[in-house]
């Protein structure tokens, strides 16, 4: 009993004068010396110098017995740093392996981080993990097996997911919402690169679809917007549950702390708006299911904030993916209107984007706006130029060709990108297909580019 | 999403994370690129730019730029957005955040970056529980700091997070 008492009295003086709390590394830790010396010279050559001798100093520390946990830690953030600026430190890759294995706590979870940093999914190294992930999915701290799900999520090798998928699959069950959640998106994870190996479990993916915490339920949105692009017929029962959602959201139903900048869960509406145009796509019934939540999610997107904007853009894509609805055609086609007509630029963009993207099916909105399209055939700045060309490019008929491939040539010419300069090279050539009689003259120019 | 790269005015990479599988070579070369390429903008021009064949999206935030590559189906100004959702949570965490706090703690950065955004797409769209997952992991190591100080020598301890008191609503 004394001993404990002695040895409480000891480390009192030490606990009492402490350093700040070390969450937060002061300036004067390594990193920030490293940072400072490189801020302060001038020329490349110098910064190789410096970070080269750094590089040299942290190889040999690495490879000493006795550093410990603590001292890796910081070793792998100058290294990380180090990688970040373009030079390659490969000498510490097995050492932060070492570190996601031996360490705990924030040292453990630095080394995930290193990991995830500096391997990409077909490294070698990257086998030596699976153990340790294995072994700290089972751990009794959550915290250990939330970092182990994240690393899963994030970089893991094709071979090894049938040795960790029944662990993961145990996760979904699990009491805490943000485990199941990080499993859902592990799992989602598996699905993008291995899609036979979860075939399986697709009963589960259902019941995280109806899981009571929103958090898990919009993290399962993710595969099921992979699995309906790939085949939406299986999913057609779904669509009652996915409209029940929808509006339960634009309603205002989730905790408040799903609210962003006053509307309510933005990314899990055009989730859902996405699953929907998708299910909707040449499909009567469906699509008529989904009218009243649509014309809803466009009645309470009407606030002037960019994401309101962003869930309009995508209902408007939506109405018009699906069996059409006059009326909804008509709100949407208002509001593609006032973002052409916005003058704001990101907006200006968008719009025309969508009338790019509606213009097969209603030739006449184009034309409304034909002012303001040639208006921003001139606009400063290149993108939006481009877009309009774009544009141009969908609504050529036989009177307008020839000023438009004039329009595409000119834009050619002062054009200095390679990338862009082939793609619209091509359009003008499968222009020049189309209308061969109008073209003539303009195939020379075309020929001399 | 693709991939996230911060930097700064003068083109220092602060931040990078790939949600792609892609070589060492390869990525700096494009890092450096469309470094260069968002650089060159003026600030009344687009955030949105098709390069190569990405979308990208970007954002100034003072001397910091927030750029994003994303896949051909994604909708830009929920981008924009993602990309404000992480300001706001760097705000939170470091109170009233500037460039030298994301220099200094860049690994934080990634942290908060990991819990908001996994593989690529946003899985928690409620700030406060990104920012409690943050907290309670940094509890959990003021927790095993402190036992450690007040034992040296013994191992560390082993800490089941029940007897901790975390993850409490």
């Amino acid at each position: 009993m004394s001993d404990v008492v002695e040895r409480t009295l000891t480390a009192l003086p030490s606990l009492l004068s402490s350093d700040p709390s070390p969450g937060r590394p002061s300036s004067t830790s390594k990193l920030g010396t490293l940072i400072r010396g490189i801020t302060e010279l001038t020329s490349k050559h110098d910064e190789e110098k410096l970070i080269q001798r750094e590089l040299v100093s942290i190889k040999e520390q690495v490879s000493s017995p006795n550093t410990t946990m603590r001292q890796m830690k910081e070793l792998m953030v100058r290294a990380v740093y180090c990688e970040m600026l373009g030079y390659e430190a490969s000498f510490s890759y097995i050492h932060a392996i070492k570190l996601a294995q031996q360490g705990t706590a924030l040292d453990k979870r630095v080394g995930y981080l290193a990991v995830s940093l500096f391997l990409n999914e077909s490294h070698e190294l990257l086998l030596l993990l699976v153990n340790t992930v294995l072994k700290d999915l089972q751990s009794t701290n959550l915290i250990e097996v939330c970092m182990a799900l994240t690393v899963v999520g994030q970089v893991f090798p094709k071979d090894m997911i049938p040795a960790i998928l029944p662990m993961v699959e145990e996760k979904l069950n699990h009491p805490k919402e943000i485990i199941r959640r990080k499993a859902v998106l592990a799992l989602y994870k598996f699905y993008l690169i291995a899609p036979n190996q979860v075939q399986h479990i697709h009963s589960k993916f259902r019941k995280a679809l109806c899981d009571k915490d929103p958090g898990v339920m919009s993290a399962s949105l993710h595969i099921y917007l992979e699995m309906v692009t790939e085949k939406p017929e299986s999913y057609k029962d779904l669509v009652v549950s996915f409209v029940t959602i929808l509006k339960q959201v634009v309603g205002g139903k989730l905790p408040i702390d799903f609210n962003y900048h006053s509307v309510p869960a933005p990314w899990l509406q055009i989730q859902l708006l996405r699953i929907l145009s998708l299910l909707g796509k040449n499909d009567r019934s469906t699509s008529e299911m989904m009218y009243e939540v649509l014309d809803e999610s466009l009645r309470r997107a009407e606030m002037n904030h960019n994401i309101t904007y962003a869930i309009l853009f995508e209902c408007v894509k939506t109405i018009y993916t699906i069996h059409p609805k006059a009326e909804l055609l008509e709100k949407a086609a208002k509001c593609i209107g006032n973002f052409v007509l916005s003058p704001k630029i990101n907006l200006k963009y968008l719009g025309l984007k969508a009338l790019t993207y509606v213009v097969q099916q209603d030739a006449n909105l184009a034309l409304q706006h034909q002012m303001t399209i040639i208006e921003c055939l001139d606009h400063a700045d290149l993108i939006i130029k481009r877009e309009t060309l774009e544009l141009l490019f969908r609504i050529t008929n036989g009177q307008n060709v020839k000023v438009i491939v004039e329009k595409l040539l000119e834009f050619l010419r002062h054009s200095k990108d390679d990338y862009v300069t082939i793609d619209l090279g091509g359009k003008v050539t499968e222009l020049a297909e189309k209308y061969p009689s109008e073209m003539i003259s303009n195939s020379l120019w075309c020929m001399n580019e | 999403m693709r991939f996230m790269l911060l930097f700064s005015r003068q083109g220092k990479l602060r931040l990078q994370k790939w949600y792609v599988p892609l070589g060492d070579q390869e990525k700096r070369r494009l890092g450096r690129e469309l470094v260069q390429t968002i650089l060159g903008r003026k600030a009344k021009m687009c955030s949105f730019l098709e390069w190569r064949d990405l979308k990208v999206v970007y954002k100034r935030y003072a001397s910091l730029y927030f750029c994003c590559a994303i896949e051909e189906q994604d909708n830009e100004l929920i981008t924009l957005e993602v990309i404000h959702r992480y300001v706001e949570l760097l705000d939170k965490y470091f109170g009233s955040v500037c460039e030298l706090d994301i220099i200094f703690n860049f690994e934080k950065a990634y942290f908060i970056l990991d819990e908001f955004l996994l593989g690529g797409e946003a899985q928690e769209t409620s700030k406060k529980s990104v920012l409690k997952a943050i907290e309670q992991a940094d509890q959990l190591q003021e927790n095993i700091d402190f036992q450690m100080r007040l034992f040296p020598g013994v191992l560390v301890p082993n800490m089941a997070s029940e007897s901790s008191g975390l993850f409490q609503n």
